[in-house]
């Protein structure tokens, strides 16, 4: 579903990833680990292009994302993403969040869409903050509310980065369990995260990214249990 | 003193609309190179830097002569002079228009350009939906700011005989030689009208300091 080719990226001198070969399949959920600065954000923003890739090759359901000629609007439709600080738009109320895009994008009728994202909301467990403006909601609320607004799109692939860093702790859980929900319907999933209970527990896969290389990748089990590279066990050990 | 009034009044009239006409025309400048100064193109950021910069560094008297005086025996345009006056009051809050827009636009958190563009939203319909309803709110107190330097700005077209609310005083009182008088009245009238303009501003301020 995502195929990731020799994915390089600079920021001027800075090489912040340098040969990126990876695979997630269909309903698949892949957590990317590993310590700060190891590129895990960036290599997660540059499947839909946040950063645009120095050097190598993204396909998404087979068609080139890193390809000029492809419609970088029409394929990020496909992507839902999640961020750290949620980026919720304040001028607008979180039902208008949420149906903002497939109301412009798609098309469909007020009155479809508005249904839609109310279903949406029920989902995430915010069916009483349709008519409240971000401002008034708890960090776990908005980044409820984030996750909703990518569903809204229809994506096929979701993308999540850092999702429950900028959160209180107690709000940890609310959000993480609507990730698992997603994770249960089968939805495909790479996200970039410190939550290591949450990624044993979730993920199908664990890619354990240092110094802008994927180190080791495996089940979480083997991962977690028994990893194999001296780098990801100093840093296993550091985080567990 | 009476008979002054009707006088005064008109051109307080024709202030008020040269300043409205010139306003939004600078509206449109400052958006358009606004954006052209926060593109990627170096060639727009060229052109809205050159502008700003040569608008800001030198005094809209000059500016005003230039346009009504100097095009015409350059060039041959001539224009009447209140279509000079517009142009120069225009091009003149243009310039601090673009400077208002990018800082707006430069304020609005870089996380809501991302939001918009991963939704699937063009770079355009992202700044239309998403960037500019926010950056539009946090400039109003700047736009009513540059209203009223600008009503102020327009007594500097009693230079090129536009009978705006100062040559309406000064046309009075040549005739009348009730210097003190008509100038005091010219005064309060420009006082009033900005004043009132100011307390809007600070009403519109506390409004949006809410929502």
């Amino acid at each position: 579903m995502i195929k990731i080719e020799n994915l390089r990226k600079s920021f001027g001198d800075l090489e912040v990833l340098k040969d990126i070969n990876a695979e997630v399949k269909e309903r698949e959920v892949v957590c990317v680990i590993g310590p700060s600065g190891s590129g895990k954000s960036t290599f997660l923003r540059c499947i839909n292009r946040l950063e645009e890739p120095t050097g190598g090759s993204i396909y998404i359901e087979g068609t080139d994302i890193t390809d000029p000629k492809n419609n970088i609007n029409k394929m990020r439709q496909r992507l839902g993403m999640v961020f750290q600080q949620f980026n919720l738009f304040p001028h607008m109320t979180v039902l208008e969040n949420v149906t903002v895009a497939p109301k412009r994008l798609k098309g469909k009728a007020k009155a479809e869409v508005d249904q839609l994202g109310k279903e949406l909301l029920e989902k995430v467990g915010l069916s009483d903050k349709a008519d409240v403006y971000p401002d008034n909601l708890s960090g776990g609320q908005k980044q409820r509310a984030a996750i909703a607004r990518a569903l809204a799109m229809e994506p096929n692939i979701m993308l999540f980065d850092e999702p429950t860093s900028a959160l209180d702790p107690e709000m940890v859980g609310d959000v993480l369990a609507v990730m698992k929900d997603l994770a249960k319907e089968g939805m495909t999933m790479m996200i970039v995260t410190h939550e290591m209970g949450f990624a044993r527990e979730v993920a199908d896969r664990v890619i354990f990214m240092d110094g802008g290389y994927i180190v080791e990748e495996g089940k979480p089990e083997d991962l977690f249990g028994n990893p194999q590279h001296e780098r990801t066990q100093a840093f296993l050990s550091k985080v567990l | 003193m009476i008979d002054a009034l009707p006088v005064l009044l008109k051109g307080l009239w024709w202030t008020v609309v040269i300043t409205v006409i010139s306003l939004l025309i600078a509206l449109v400048i400052g958006l358009v190179l606004g954006l052209c100064s926060i593109s990627r193109n170096k060639l727009l950021k060229t052109i809205a830097t050159i502008y700003v910069d040569i608008i800001r560094g030198t005094p809209i008297l000059v500016q005003i002569l230039f346009i009504y005086f100097g095009l015409p025996a350059g060039t041959g345009i001539t224009m009447s002079a209140l279509t000079a006056g517009i142009i120069a009051i225009s091009i003149n809050a243009g310039a601090y228009l673009v400077e208002i827009f990018r800082a707006g636009i430069n304020s609005i958190d870089k996380g809501q350009m991302e939001a918009g563009r991963t939704l699937g939203f063009s770079y355009g319909e992202t700044m239309r939906l998403i960037i500019l309803p926010q950056a539009v709110r946090r400039m109003i107190p700047a736009f009513v700011n540059q209203f009223i330097v600008s009503i102020k700005d327009t007594s500097l077209l009693s230079v090129i005989g536009i009978a705006e609310l100062t040559m309406s005083g000064q046309s009075i009182y040549a005739m009348n030689f009730r210097a003190f008088e008509i100038l005091a009245l010219v005064g309060i009238l420009y006082f009033v009208l900005i004043y009132a303009l100011t307390l809007f501003s600070r009403w519109l301020e506390r409004r949006f300091d809410v929502a």
